[in-house]
């Protein structure tokens, strides 16, 4: 046991006071001073009660925490996966061939500062309360950084690899294969870690504005009827979730970006 | 050489011309030759509808640009909040290893609850006034604000602090001095997607409760299902987006001067 | 020369404390530097070189043993002792006149006075017209020009300059070299000078102090007593060069 292992050790005990505390806080605040009233505020222990009944029972929303979960992630998923499938080579093309930049770049900057919360209106009046509605509002929540990022990636191409490449006698399409994808590999994966979280906020607006499922749906139930132990139940699930898929990112990039980004 | 530089002119002019120019035809097509015309006006009614708008008022009491006001105004109250105490925050979580200990696994718990999922439970708690869309927008910004000045804070020079305090600074002139400036850049990378956060988080807050602002005249839309009108709302959002976006590239250049080569 | 010890090194030891372990890295260095003395630390690399330059300037504190430098025992950071460094430690956000009024400006001396004094020291290494330039926009050479004027404009009883070519081409380094013997030789100050570089050591010294491998400690002292400005290719230079070379230890 060294000192310094000794201090790090320390500040460990102290963040765990640090939650003990405001566990602690928000139990006394509740349960025995009862400052707040409970349906503002429920303490820590209904709220763990509720999250754990929320697993095999379907009040108030009709659906179990899990069916809830699924139905987001089943929606978050398909979006996801299109915004993904157009954004990347749509950047990379806009990115490598001049003639689409000059085309695509003027339509794409006007499009950008659009919020996809926006569409959301759009899209109900177009399809209803549905799930191609949603889907879309998470399309394009993914592929917005999609595009920025592997478009910015592509053009951040070391020009001296490329001329390196092209002594080598390597054709344009070989270039762009051999050089410039995978020097623009960490730039894309983080566009797609970005649009991971934007299509996530998408998701959740999208299913308290209009929805009959989904976690976002079972929030905006907790608060039509000021139960808001399942609307704090909903808010957790959702940051868990986040941080598995950063976990799960993070990993992915562990085992897909070899070699590292450059900060 | 005239000729290839009429050409190139040409070429910057007319290509992205050739972008709008053809998801106009193509709209205006889908309106007047399909089904999608019952739901979509042409380009030219929305146009319309938008000058119309900047003098006569959409709903009661408020022109375009009075509703634009309205939500510019929650943004910036919201995002100040925002820029202060998640500096405060993000600068002594990274300076003060105590306070890093006891803030951050409080932190780490809210950091990736998506914006938005904060409105359900600020309504219950503030009402439907100012209140609770001010909290809704600062939950969006705070987050960005102190995950990045968090990150310079602690990528501070230790170096460049001996050097100070070798050259007779006291703590705080060190601070002012030397932590701040060299926290900047990183500050306004958080405040950059902060403000773009908050500008979405405004808009899913006036679009779930609100009698004002551009959510409302989008969701307002959505309600007599006039497509026009949500269209105007959108538009109206992605200019003052560019706008927004433009002043913190505009403060940055000011700010940041000193990271610029050349003279 | 009047003798007076400005710097006293006493049975110092220094050990880090890491997660991976307790490392010793100075093991009870003794020396003294005297008033206006051009004193040169020299040591194969990763010996612990800037770990001393460190201690003499209170950024790090002795395990054991203590430092006196000007009568004073060392317990931190002082504006009486500077320091230039191994690569440039400039502040980027403000531009060489801000940064060489630096110490001044912290220790609350008026601004007219502070720029007198900065400009005089700009002018000495040489920057003049370059007051209103940041650090990006100049070369190497001239960042560690700005480093050696912020360091004198503070007046401080010591300086210490670790390695401060160290980054520099060689043409450049040379003509540092020179540049630091003309400024030793205006303005007279007590200066430590760390390098891993036996030509620029000899070039430079009064005195040099080599010191050994890991856990370092003072192996040899030489007095130069060539006359100044030096030539590398002086049989004297030549034979001392020859001599340090043998006594050093090889770099781990
Ligand atoms: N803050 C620290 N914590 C832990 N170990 C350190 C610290 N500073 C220095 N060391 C260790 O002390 C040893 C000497 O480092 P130091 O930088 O003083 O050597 P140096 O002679 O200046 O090297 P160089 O020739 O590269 O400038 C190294 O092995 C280094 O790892
Ligand atoms: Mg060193």
């Amino acid at each position: 046991m060294n000192t310094a292992k000794r201090i790090n050790r320390k500040y460990k005990y102290i963040s765990l006071i640090s939650m003990l505390a405001f566990l602690g806080i928000w139990y006394l605040a509740t349960a025995v001073l009862k400052l707040v009233p409970a349906y503002s505020l429920p303490d820590p222990v209904k709220v763990i009660t509720t999250f754990v009944q929320k697993f095999y029972m379907k009040v108030p929303d009709g659906a179990t925490l899990l069916q809830n979960i699924w139905a987001s992630v089943k929606v978050a998923m398909l979006g996801y996966v299109f915004g993904v499938v157009i954004g990347i080579p749509t950047g990379v093309a806009m990115g490598w061939i001049k003639a689409v930049e000059k085309i695509v770049r003027p339509v794409f900057d006007f499009i950008k500062p659009i919020p996809p919360i926006a569409l959301i209106p759009v899209m109900i009046v177009f399809f209803g309360i549905s799930l191609q509605a949603k889907a879309i509002i998470i399309f394009f929540s993914t592929v917005i950084p999609c595009i920025v990022n592997s478009y910015s990636g592509i053009k951040q191409t070391n020009q001296i690899h490329l001329w390196v490449a092209q002594t080598f006698g390597a054709t344009r399409r070989q270039q762009l294969f051999t050089v410039a994808l995978p020097s623009a590999l960490p730039m894309i994966f983080a566009g797609l870690r970005v649009a991971m979280g934007s299509s996530w906020m998408g998701l959740v607006a999208a299913e308290l504005l209009g929805s009959t499922s989904g976690i976002g749906y079972m929030i905006s139930v907790g608060r039509a009827l000021l139960r808001s132990d399942i609307i704090i139940v909903g808010i957790l699930t959702l940051g868990i979730i986040g941080i598995l898929i950063s976990v799960m990112f993070d990993l992915l990039e562990k085992l897909l970006v070899r070699g590292g980004s450059e900060k | 050489m005239k000729k290839s530089s009429i050409k190139q002119k040409a070429g910057t002019i007319l290509l992205p011309a050739v972008g709008f120019v053809a998801i106009l035809v193509i709209w205006w097509l889908l309106v007047s030759f399909t089904r999608i015309g019952l739901l979509l006006p042409t380009p030219l009614e929305v146009l319309k509808r938008f000058i119309y708008f900047l003098g006569n008022p959409i709903g009661k009491a408020f022109t375009l640009p009075m509703h634009l006001l309205i939500s510019l105004r929650r943004v910036l109250t919201g995002f100040c909040i925002a820029s202060v105490a998640g500096i405060i925050v993000g600068i002594s979580m990274g300076r003060f290893k105590p306070i890093e200990a006891i803030v951050r696994p409080i932190f780490e718990l809210v950091r990736p609850i998506p914006g938005v999922a904060w409105i359900p439970l600020a309504i219950v708690w503030f009402g439907i006034g100012e209140t609770a869309k001010t909290f809704i927008i600062f939950m969006g910004g705070f987050v960005n604000i102190v995950v990045n000045t968090y990150a310079g804070a602690r990528h501070v020079d230790e170096r460049l602090m001996g050097v100070a305090y070798m050259l007779g600074a006291s703590k705080i002139q060190a601070f002012f001095r030397v932590v701040l400036p060299s926290c900047v850049p990183y500050i306004f990378a958080g405040m950059q997607v902060g403000l773009s956060t908050c500008w979405m988080a405004v808009l899913a807050a006036e679009m779930v409760s609100s009698f004002e602002g551009v959510g409302w005249v989008i969701i307002a839309g959505q309600d007599i299902n006039d497509m026009a009108q949500i269209f105007v709302g959108i538009i109206a959002i992605a200019v003052m987006g560019l706008l927004l976006a433009a002043f913190m590239r505009f403060m940055e250049r000011i700010l940041c001067r000193w990271r610029e080569r050349g003279a | 020369m009047s003798r007076k010890a400005v710097i006293e090194c006493k049975h110092v030891s220094k050990t880090f404390y890491t997660l991976s372990g307790d490392h010793l890295v100075v093991d009870d260095l003794n020396f003294t530097v005297y008033e206006n003395e051009f004193v040169v630390l020299f040591g194969p690399g990763q010996c612990g070189k800037t770990t001393v330059l460190n201690l003499i300037t209170g950024l790090e504190l002795p395990t054991k043993g203590e430092i006196i430098v000007a009568g004073e025992k060392v317990t931190g950071p002082s504006p009486k002792r500077g320091m230039v460094y191994q690569t440039t430690n400039l502040f980027m956000w403000y531009n060489v006149m801000k940064n060489v009024e630096f110490g001044p400006s912290v220790r609350g001396i008026s601004k007219k006075e502070r720029r007198k004094k900065a400009q005089h020291y700009i002018d000495l290494v040489g920057l003049t017209g370059f007051e209103k330039h940041y650090p990006v926009q100049l070369s190497g050479g001239m960042q560690q020009r700005v480093g050696i004027a912020r360091a004198y404009c503070n007046e401080p009883d010591i300086i210490c300059m670790d390695e401060p070519f160290g980054h520099l081409d060689a043409q450049t380094r040379y003509l540092m070299e020179k540049e630091v013997e003309r400024i030793s030789s205006q303005e007279k100050r007590t200066v430590v000078f760390v390098t891993n570089n036996v030509e620029e050591a000899i070039y430079l010294a009064d005195r040099i102090i080599l010191l050994r491998n890991l856990p370092t400690s003072v192996k040899k002292e030489y007095t130069v007593d060539l006359p100044r400005p030096r030539n590398y290719v002086s049989p004297e230079f030549l034979a001392l060069r020859e001599e340090i070379t043998r006594d050093m230890d090889p770099t781990l």
